[in-house]
């Protein structure tokens, strides 16, 4: 099997979802190869990622997988895969600064409850008890308890590492170019380096997965948006929440390491030239570090050592697709996660797994067919 | 390193070193025998190797140990430096305090 | 936004060079540096530069500094120190930290990227020890903020800068243990290992440091000879006492900026740095009106990074339309020789890691010289600068091609021919008289000139050499001569000190030997009689 281009399961993307699926389906005893365009794992979203493992704020479809990941497999991720991930679950705080905030905040909130998530709101006292270094114009604070951050390079690369371990064969510097059926099932994945077969092809290539879907007559609607983030030097540790805020001007954590990793925005995002390697714009650090000082002003002498940009795969209603490809039995998508795949990619790579090895999946994932995609009107 | 890598590629069983205990990386304090084991650990190219330990991703980001990592790296894998790329350049070229990256002056 | 016709990032010789040229054509030009002087790596640069008089040849490196600001400022050009830049951005935007205060942003319509070189590291046992340096910082100690590194110093490198900063170390007052290199052959210039050689410091060539020692600072180190694999051959370890490591072992291009901006980068040569892709002439790179000048496309010399600023400029002054193609082509025909000769010669970069055997005229290359750092006295005599003639005239221990030629220019009298090519051997004019001038001894860069009275009468010859370090003796006063290998060989006094303006602080020392040693004796070293 080794040395072949024929595998149980075909995965084309070595992220975190990818990587995550590989490990899953190992456990199972079922072959894979993984495909990764770029010469190194994890080179996407992955890689160019917040690391924010949160359920606060997402979208009442995702939120029962975002659920799950917290309560079954992040606590003990790290064990799993045998090396620290830096998973820190000291809740997510969510800044208002004004009664137009509290109110955004407020209604966050609420959707939260309905989903059955523990989250409230915090006055400026409270907030303040979470996180002594606030600025004082923070008034109040949306607060999940069991939110939480950890580092999207070690958990891809703890779970490529396992699934390596485990016999998954990774494969860098292959680009695929084509899914084909043969009679009947998508089996073949044509590359440029020959072409590899399985029973299940997993596309898992953000927003490649539009491209290469498209050859099979999927068209999944999603556009590259991009994302910029700023990392700092090492400070003493000052904060574990996840933080954000009712504006969504900023985002970010203090990592295990002790470096701040902030993102946000200058405004022009979905708009910038897609052409290749995300690169950072000359006006979004800037902009960044005005919005976390507003907040933090404490971390104004705190010093930038470096900048990064990545594409999200933006999806058209903001949750990913993920299923069985019914038209194209054998076809898998884990596409289009919008931003925020990397907190739910535990759980995604444990239900793609189960799509594969055939059994029911430990979660309803009907609300991200690919084929939900209708008209407005 | 470009084109077509298999990372079922076998290593061999890792050998420990007299100087694994070397420190390489100084702002993060990464050791040469770290570095080697993360390589055995699959991580084949200066940017896993980055991302999994953290060398050279501090202050200098870099620029004193890249060449160092990259040749432990490639004895590692019995290849020529010259095959792994370097880790990608980002700014800012030297740390900047966030409240001077976000005082932005009028042109001059 | 603000824009200027050229933007150049980094104020050393390679980018004031751009500067100041492309500022002669009439384009507006701002210059961007980290440090507090301009002038990059020219204000350590205490040495007189080799070259000819084109290349500014024996002028001391902040002298060419303190020129090329005077220049560039002279033609409007602006230049922001204490300012790094923060990055290079699509569209030719540079963005400042501007004094450390705040971020600004600039467009050009044309960059010159003359960011220069950062120092290799290499590793051993003990290498974060404080006291454990690279070359440049301890040259950097020395020559700007006047601190000396440490006492006795161990120098592991023997190319130039090893050799150039081991020699300014001894100027320092500090010891220099030794000069290691783990190459069989002394990489530098052999005029600089001759310095070195002839104040007392050894050459320890095949080996390497094994590891420095101390608890919390350096406090010695231990080498060992090396294999033809580079392993340390079992039972060749040497200690050394020593307080401060100076690691020279070579320059990498300072390339992020480049790579930030996405010009195309070659392929890394083996053990080497990643290199941009730039045309061969003007440097610009793979993005129309990005350039790259110095020793970020290359590592050369000042001089060679100087005038490739030069035709960087000149051809951003073309693109942008302020002179036409035949006033570049003119401009560019006089540069472009300047630059070739100064890539001529055995340290060419075409050259490198060339071994020679002989010299263009033939003559044998001194194997002592590659092996120890000094001219044995038996293969001195081979070279055409080195006679045995009447009464004062000038020997010149000059035994390799390099590029250098101000001895010819120097001499008043004729007596020293280089000729046209100037990585020729200087030659002695039997038939041209000395006058003991002095001019030669003074311009040589290398200090490898000398002069040599073989009779002064009562049975004592006169050596006059160049002397770099303070305090200064007295005539009259008594030491010892030393000769190539550094060791005493016999008591001399000093019968002369000349000090000119014109030797621009290169001392001439006179002093007495017996006859018998004038072909040895070639430095004067304080100390009780023999």
């Amino acid at each position: 099997m080794m040395n072949t281009n024929t595998a149980d399961v075909i995965i084309i993307g070595a992220g975190a979802i990818g990587s995550a699926a590989a490990y899953y389906l190992t456990k199972k005893g079922i072959s894979v190869i993984v495909l990764e365009k770029s010469d190194y794992i994890g080179n996407g979203g992955s890689s160019r990622n917040g690391g924010g493992v949160r359920q606060s704020g997402r979208d009442p479809r995702e939120l029962p997988l975002a659920m799950y990941g917290v309560r079954n497999l992040w606590p003990s991720l790290s064990d799993e895969l045998g090396m620290d991930v830096e998973y820190c679950q000291e809740g997510n705080l969510r800044l208002g600064k004004t009664e137009e905030h509290l109110k955004i905040l407020r209604g966050l909130t609420a959707s939260c409850n309905a989903g059955g998530l523990d989250m409230r709101m915090v006055d400026a006292k409270e907030a303040r008890e979470i996180c002594p270094y606030l600025s004082d114009e923070v008034v109040g604070a949306g607060w999940c308890p069991t939110d939480g951050h950890a580092n999207p390079m070690l958990v891809t690369l703890a779970y490529y590492r396992a699934a390596r371990r485990n016999g998954a064969r990774f494969i860098t510097g292959v680009r695929a170019l084509e899914i084909r059926k043969v009679r009947g099932r998508a089996r073949e994945v044509v590359t440029d380096n020959g072409v590899y077969e399985g029973d299940t092809i997993m596309l898992i290539a953000g927003y490649d997965s539009r491209v290469i879907a498209q050859g099979l007559g999927f068209d999944i609607p999603m556009s590259p948006f991009l994302m910029e983030v700023v990392v700092t030097e090492d400070a003493p540790p000052m904060f574990r929440q996840m933080l954000g805020t009712a504006m969504a001007d900023f985002y970010g954590h203090q990592s295990a390491h002790g470096s701040f990793v902030f993102g946000g925005s200058s405004g022009y995002e979905a708009y910038c030239a897609s052409e290749g390697t995300p690169t950072s714009r000359s006006i979004t650090a800037s902009s960044v570090c005005r919005a976390v000082l507003g907040y933090f002003p404490a971390l104004s002498r705190t010093k930038i050592v470096r900048t990064w940009a990545g594409w999200i795969d933006e999806c058209a209603d903001h949750v990913p697709v993920i299923g069985r490809a019914d038209e194209a039995p054998g076809l898998v998508f884990g596409c289009a996660f919008s931003g925020h795949g990397f907190g739910i990619s535990p759980v995604v790579g444990t239900l793609l797994a189960e799509l594969a090895a055939g059994e029911a999946t430990t979660l309803d994932i009907s609300a991200f067919d690919y084929d939900r995609f209708k008209a407005k009107i | 390193m470009s084109g077509v890598c298999d990372r079922a590629r076998d290593l061999g069983v890792f050998q420990s070193a007299s100087d694994d205990g070397r420190i390489i990386c100084r702002c993060e304090e990464i050791t040469k025998g770290e570095i080697r084991r993360a390589v055995h650990d699959g991580m084949f190219n200066l940017h896993e190797v980055r991302r999994f330990l953290r060398c050279g991703m501090g202050l200098c980001q870099g620029q004193t140990c890249g060449k160092l990592v990259r040749a432990i790296i490639a004895r590692e894998l019995n290849i020529s430096a010259a095959e792994l790329d370097d880790a990608t350049a980002r700014a800012p070229m030297r740390p900047l305090e966030m409240e001077i990256f976000g005082r932005e002056a009028p042109g001059i | 936004m603000t824009r200027y016709d050229l933007i150049v990032i980094g104020a050393g010789p390679a980018g004031l060079s751009a500067a100041a040229e492309a500022a002669s054509h009439g384009l507006s030009v701002a210059v961007f540096d980290e440090n507090a002087r301009p002038g990059g790596q020219l204000f350590k640069q205490i040495h007189k530069f080799f070259g000819s008089k084109e290349h500014k040849a024996k002028i001391r490196g902040y002298d060419i500094g303190e020129e090329l600001l005077r220049e560039a400022e002279g033609l409007g050009v602006k230049v922001f120190l204490n300012s790094p830049v923060i990055g290079l951005y699509a569209g030719k935007e540079v963005a400042v930290n501007l004094n450390g205060a705040e971020t600004a942003r600039f467009r050009g319509d044309t960059v010159v990227v003359a960011t220069g070189a950062s120092e290799n590291m290499v590793t051993f046992d003990g290498w974060t020890l404080p006291g454990v340096m690279g070359a440049g910082a301890a040259q950097t100690m020395m020559n700007i903020n006047r601190v000396r590194p440490g006492s006795r110093v161990l120098m592991l490198g023997s190319g130039n800068v090893g050799l150039v900063v081991g020699f300014q170390l001894l100027q320092a007052g500090c010891e220099l243990a030794a000069v290691i290199d783990a190459a069989p052959r002394v990489g530098g210039y052999g005029v600089h290992a001759a310095k070195l050689a002839r104040c007392g410091v050894p050459f320890y060539l095949s080996h390497t440091i094994i590891r420095a020692e101390g608890d919390d600072r350096v406090t010695g180190a231990v080498i060992g000879r090396t294999d033809a694999k580079w392993n340390i051959i079992p039972g060749t370890e040497k200690h050394f006492d020593a307080d401060t490591i100076c690691i020279a072992v070579g320059l990498s291009p300072s390339t992020r900026l480049v790579q930030m901006a996405g010009c195309e980068m070659h392929e890394p040569a083996p053990g080497g740095g990643r290199l941009p892709v730039c045309d061969e002439i003007t440097g610009e790179t793979s993005i129309p009106g990005i350039y790259c000048s110095g020793d970020v496309s290359g590592i050369e010399e000042a001089s060679s990074a100087m005038i490739e600023g030069r035709i960087s400029g000149a051809a951003a002054a073309r693109r942008l339309g302020f002179i036409d193609e035949s006033e570049f082509e003119r401009r560019l025909t006089g540069l472009e020789r300047a630059l070739a000769s100064l890539r001529e010669g055995m340290f060419a970069p075409k050259n490198r890691g060339k071994t020679f055997e002989k010299t263009d005229e033939g003559f044998d290359i001194s194997v002592s010289l590659l092996e120890n750092g000094y001219l044995s006295d038996a293969e001195a005599v081979r070279y055409p600068g080195v006679k045995t003639l009447p009464g004062v005239h000038p020997v010149i221990e000059c035994t390799q091609n390099i590029p250098c030629n101000p001895c010819q220019d120097a001499c008043p009298k004729g007596c020293i021919a280089v000729g046209a090519n100037i990585v020729s051997l200087p030659a002695i004019n039997e038939s041209a008289k000395c006058i003991g001038c002095g001019q030669c001894v003074a311009s040589c860069s290398g200090q490898a000139v000398f002069l040599v009275n073989e009779d002064a009468g009562g049975g004592y010859a006169t050596v006059t050499a160049p002397y770099e370090f303070i305090p200064l003796p007295a005539k009259g006063e008594r030491g010892r001569a030393l000769d190539r290998a550094g060791n005493v060989i016999c008591d001399a006094e000093v019968v002369d000190v000349r000090v000119s303006p014109a030797f621009d602080h290169t001392s001439l020392l006179t002093f007495k030997v017996p006859k018998s040693e004038c072909g040895r004796a070639r430095f004067w070293k304080r100390g009780e009689r023999l």
